[in-house]
């Protein structure tokens, strides 16, 4: 089997292969795929809320999702869904790298239809921080393909090289990108948007994203 | 020093890019010394800077072999998924064949870019990430149009 490796996610049950880029499926991998296609589909299915904000000294105001804003936001929310749960199956770094870029741009999608200042402002902020974090990331494959020779997470877990620096680099193109803890302030500001489910396939996608690298850096 | 006006200034969404600017400098400053070498055996090798200009029209992307007749030799990761690798590559259509018989500068010209120049790498052997790629202009095209067309 040429195809066959351990790792800490777990067994290894097969490989869809695109020409070089080889997905596969493993323990993780097959559960974390069901998860973000499930809450997909519960974003596809689901009203989104209404907020309730009390006034004081005035009357309370409703803040609602307008028809337009919630097709929009609703397919921003189902391609992010989409494209997280084919990272989860990937086998190829720079195709890991891109679908992060996807991810990043459709949570901006997500939030840029709501009217409201502070959340557009936030999201001006986190799309600059996800375009900075494209430098490190595809910086970070390009130098594992350049110490390794190749790209393929299958191909790397087999050969044991010190890549800890490049991975270092790649980590931090994934802390950006999902906004991982001193980097959250943009991102946590962009969650305070009204209408829910959609709001939370933000959170669901970057939670995923971040224990996948890890699967992945670990792997390597 | 107060650590709680610290915690307030890097709860700002302004400050998070100036931050992770800061963070990614001092990362990339130290990964700047670190040691690394250079595997010969790239997966995908490209030939020397400048050798195949003004000898192919298709300057950086000639890759030998003749289109749905000949294969070029292509290296691939996994061989036994390409059946029919290093047929496609540099495929023209007839009007990119018209213009590459006049310009020696066609392989970098953005007119070969519809329906011009096949490039086997892009299409077939790594065609996931070329999706991935165009999906995300799409997507920023779409947000940009529907802002634009929403706006007060």
């Amino acid at each position: 089997m040429f195809l066959n490796i351990t790792s800490v996610a777990g067994k290894f049950y097969g490989y869809i292969p695109f020409g070089d880029i080889v997905l596969y499926v493993t323990e993780f991998s097959a559960i974390s795929f069901v998860i973000a296609l499930f809450f997909t589909l519960v974003v596809y299915f689901t009203k989104p809320e209404k907020q309730l904000e009390s006034q004081i000294g005035g009357f309370d105001r409703l803040n609602y999702v307008s028809l337009e804003e919630l097709k929009i936001r609703r397919l921003m929310a189902i391609l992010c869904g989409i494209c997280t749960a084919f990272a989860m199956l990937t086998g190829d770094l720079f195709n890991y790298a891109l679908f992060l870029a996807v991810i990043g741009i459709a949570n901006i999608g997500i939030v840029s239809a709501v009217k409201k200042e502070w959340v557009l402002n936030a999201a001006y902020y986190y799309g600059i921080i996800a375009m900075i974090s494209t430098l490190p990331l595809f910086g970070g494959a390009a130098l594992i393909l350049a110490k390794t020779g190749t790209l393929s997470i299958l191909e790397l877990a087999g050969k044991h090289q010190d890549l800890l620096f490049q991975k270092m680099l790649y980590a931090a193109g994934m802390v950006g990108e999902t906004g991982v803890a001193p980097f959250y302030a943009a991102k946590a500001e962009m969650f305070r948007a009204p209408g829910a489910p959609y709001i939370l396939m933000i959170h669901l996608s970057s939670l995923l994203i971040v224990i996948r690298t890890a699967e992945i850096l670990l792997t390597i | 020093m107060d650590i709680g006006r610290l915690w307030n200034y890097i709860s700002r969404p302004e400050v998070v890019p100036r931050l992770f600017a800061v963070f990614l400098c001092l990362i990339m400053i130290i990964e700047f010394f670190v040691p690394t070498s250079y595997n010969e055996d790239q997966l995908y090798p490209k030939y020397p800077p400048q050798s195949q200009v003004f000898k192919s029209s298709l300057a950086p992307y000639d890759r030998g072999g003749e289109p749905l007749k000949t294969p070029a030799d292509i290296k691939t990761q996994y061989p036994q998924f390409e059946p029919i690798r290093g047929r496609i590559t540099a495929y023209l259509t007839p009007p990119a064949i018209w213009l590459s018989e006049r310009t020696p500068y066609f392989g970098t010209t953005i007119v070969s870019t519809p329906g011009g120049i096949l490039d086997e790498i892009l299409y077939y052997t790594r065609g996931l990430d070329t999706i991935l790629e165009s999906l995300t202009l799409l997507i920023s095209f779409m947000i940009f149009s529907w802002v634009y067309l929403h706006r007060d």
